[in-house]
């Protein structure tokens, strides 16, 4: 067996730090796991395993067909599967048989859940739109809906927006009051807003970015908060060679060797999540000294220039972690390619082998695991 | 009836652009590189298609796609090339699966002879500094390679590749010469590659010098040009991927009122937006927010505000936009379709990087 090429470390204890840590912050308000986009890209079965062995009850996965995934490997009907983006051909029926939470936002959308509705009941979450424009439905449409609870999501813009944007969730809590719905359950709050402001906590706040140890604060990091980021994205050094001074690197040249030098391949690419903007912006770490990308980033690889350093074939070499090994962080790629952490991760690609660590060979996990081909 | 939200690929543009590409640079072949899920394309149809089209070759980047092309179905009668391996790669799984690596040094070429991989090809840095080994190296590889033919190894050399930088003509004519060397080098020590590959998709139309017996032609089969100033139709491609989203929900929004996470859009007037369920978990950078526009019907609507994870919103006006409708994001211009290209500008990057970067989590079908 052949070590691969490019691995991201997915580190279960880590995870379950942060969400001992975030329900410790929330207590006693519920906190519910978002794991949409594949758990942002961690691999969503091992993380709602762990979440559910840490005893999560409320888990978020977006998608119909994601929460219909994670019953099928065993996720049981005491976990509230909450599910909120639906494709309009989606029949709401296998949803219903396997009681998954079903946010709602328009009338039309809600009578396909009546219609699919036959042996058991649908669990409903009514959303308003409170500002973002994403989901829910706005104040106009909204006296029309019935529901179990009521949702919204607030747009992390500035203090105003968002008390603007509770304010209008509010009223719209008043206004299915004054129809005659009982609201057992409110939900508004995303990781940001449910961290800095307490008042828009409600019954529930829907915690993702955090629970993977990304921050959403502007200037607050994983550290400062006592998050632990659980995706660590390495690879081994596949190449390296000697070159001469002016020696041009990659693509179009963009790079051009000080002096003799040694490079060395590092075999992942844009296609892995390696964006091509990276060049300049990013420094990798081998053996705990960090180096910057030289030249173009290639599809499957790019370069570091390591000097006269001594780097050999098969040095690891760590793209983003902890920060313990001299690595960048998740946060510190965000913020040195414009974007945040969070698009990061979601964007690291199918080829980059997510290998688990952190669970119990004969837990829940690694039972899991031992099964996948 | 709700419109398809993923990828749709055009298998007959696919066959029609290796047909195109093949009479281009004939008499040298193609090596149909298929890495990275066929640039986002995705690889078992892709290369079946081109296989169907009469490709003999395939081109992935590491040994793991390899095997997935075999275990697609692709049979042996179609030969595969991969040349990025791990450091402590041994070769037995290429051996076993029929995998034929390109090797760098001389203990990759060890490993492979150890292994009894029937073939292999010897890859050689010319330039561009990345893959292959670099000239202070080529003695000591080449004489490796001799002394393996003339003990009666079961692995043959068979083939010589390089890749080109791109820079100018001149710079890639200087690989040339270097390849030149590497095969004075070879022949040497008693060997005479029968496939001779340095070119892919630029090179191969821009500097037909650079063909030899094959390119090996990525983007161009998936009907996309490499080239800032021409388009798909100039070089006669058709690009195959049209990614297409249903619309979840259109909403009316007012004036001043904004968009998304940290509102980058507000609206001028009151306005309808359609919103799909693509974000850039999927692949579409969050940076595409107010800088492409989609087609829906007949007409172009810009992006609005953020691109979400799993969202994006398009601004409608008073258009008779409805759930289901299908927006398309970009596909042939040729049917009036957006271009990647727009696409990829948009971000300042290139059309390799916006279709490659397309998530796993996005449907992909192949008509």
């Amino acid at each position: 067996m052949n070590a691969p090429l490019r691995r991201a470390r997915i580190d279960l204890d880590a995870y379950r730090s942060n969400l001992d840590l975030v329900r410790g912050w929330m207590e006693p308000v519920e906190v519910m796991a978002i794991m949409k986009a594949d758990a942002y890209g961690h691999g969503l079965e091992p993380i709602a395993l762990a979440a559910v062995d840490a005893g999560v009850r409320w888990i978020g996965v977006l998608t119909v067909p994601a929460a219909l995934r994670l019953r099928s490997i065993g996720v049981g009907e005491d976990v509230h599967l909450f599910t909120w983006q639906h494709d309009p051909a989606l029949d709401f029926r296998d949803a219903i048989d396997s009681a998954v939470d079903l946010g709602v936002s328009n009338t039309a959308e809600l009578q396909r859940v009546i219609d699919a509705v036959d042996q058991r009941p649908a669990r409903v979450h009514l959303g308003v739109d409170s500002g973002l424009h994403r989901d829910g439905a706005t104040p106009d449409a909204w006296p029309e809906l019935v529901s179990l609870a009521v949702y919204t999501h607030l747009a992390e813009s500035s203090d105003d927006d968002d008390s603007a944007a509770v304010a209008a969730f509010d009223r719209a809590v008043e206004t299915a009051e004054d129809l005659g719905l009982d609201v057992p359950m409110e939900h508004v709050a995303a990781s940001l807003a449910g961290l800095e402001r307490k008042e828009f906590r409600k019954d529930m706040v829907r915690m993702g970015a955090n629970l993977f140890g990304i921050p959403g604060a502007d200037g607050v990091s994983a550290a400062d908060l006592g998050l632990e980021p659980v995706m660590t994205l390495t690879a081994s050094v596949a190449k390296t060679k000697r070159v001469p001074v002016d020696t041009g690197v990659s693509y179009d040249y963009t790079y051009r060797t000080a002096s003799e030098t040694t490079l060395a391949l590092v075999p992942v690419g844009y296609a892995d999540g390696v964006p091509r903007r990276a060049q300049g912006r990013i420094e990798v770490a081998i053996s705990g000294k960090r180096y910057p990308i030289a030249g173009r980033v290639a599809m499957d690889q790019f370069l570091v220039d390591v000097g006269d350093d001594e780097v050999r074939v098969g040095d690891p070499v760590v793209l983003f972690g902890t920060g313990e090994h001299g690595e960048m962080t998740v946060l510190e790629w965000g913020d040195a390619l414009g974007t945040i952490g969070e698009e990061v991760t979601c964007r690291i690609g199918a080829r980059v082998p997510r290998e688990v660590v952190g669970h119990e060979v004969e837990g829940r996990v690694g039972v899991y695991l031992r099964e996948q081909p | 009836m709700s419109a398809f939200t993923g990828i749709t690929v055009d298998r007959e543009a696919l066959i029609a652009n290796y047909a195109t590409v093949s009479e281009r640079v004939s008499p040298a072949g193609i090596i149909a590189v298929v890495k990275a899920n066929a640039y986002g394309h995705g690889a078992a149809d892709a290369a079946r298609a081109f296989v169907d089209a009469g490709a003999e070759w395939l081109g992935v980047a590491d040994i793991d796609e390899g095997i997935a092309l075999r275990r697609a179905g692709i049979d042996e009668g179609v030969r595969i090339l991969a040349w990025l391996h791990a450091p402590d790669e041994d070769f037995r799984r290429a051996a076993q699966y029929d995998v034929t690596p390109a090797v760098s040094s001389v203990s990759q070429l060890a490993a492979a002879a150890d292994s009894e991989v029937p073939a292999v090809h010897v890859c050689v840095d010319t330039g561009l500094s990345r893959n292959g080994a670099v000239e202070s190296e080529w003695a000591e590889l080449f004489e490796t390679a001799g002394r393996l033919a003339r003990s009666g190894s079961r692995t043959r050399v068979e083939g010589l590749m390089s890749h080109l930088s791109n820079a100018s003509r001149a710079d890639d004519l200087d690989q040339d010469a270097a390849l030149q060397r590497a095969l004075d080098g070879l022949a040497a020590n008693g060997i005479t590659p029968e496939i001779v590959h340095l070119a892919a998709s630029a090179a191969s139309i821009a500097v037909p010098e650079t063909r030899h017996d094959a390119a090996r032609v990525g983007l161009a089969l998936y009907g996309l040009s490499p080239f800032d100033d021409r388009t798909s139709a100039d070089l006669g491609l058709r690009p195959a991927m049209r990614v297409t989203a249903a619309v979840l929900r259109t909403v009316p929004v007012a004036a001043g009122e904004g968009v998304s996470y940290g509102y980058t859009w507000r609206a001028a007037t009151d306005t309808r937006l359609a919103v799909i369920g693509l974000g850039y978990a999927d692949g579409f950078d969050r940076d595409f927010g107010n800088r492409v526009s989609v087609r829906i019907g007949d007409r172009m609507f810009p992006v609005v505000g953020r691109v979400a994870m799993n969202a994006m919103h398009i601004d409608i006006g008073e258009a008779d936009v409805r759930v289901g409708d299908e927006v398309v994001l970009w596909g042939d211009p040729a049917d009036g379709d957006p271009a990647v290209e727009d696409w990829a500008a948009a971000i300042g990057t290139i059309n390799y990087e916006v279709v490659a970067r397309v998530g796993r989590s996005v449907e992909r079908r192949t008509t």
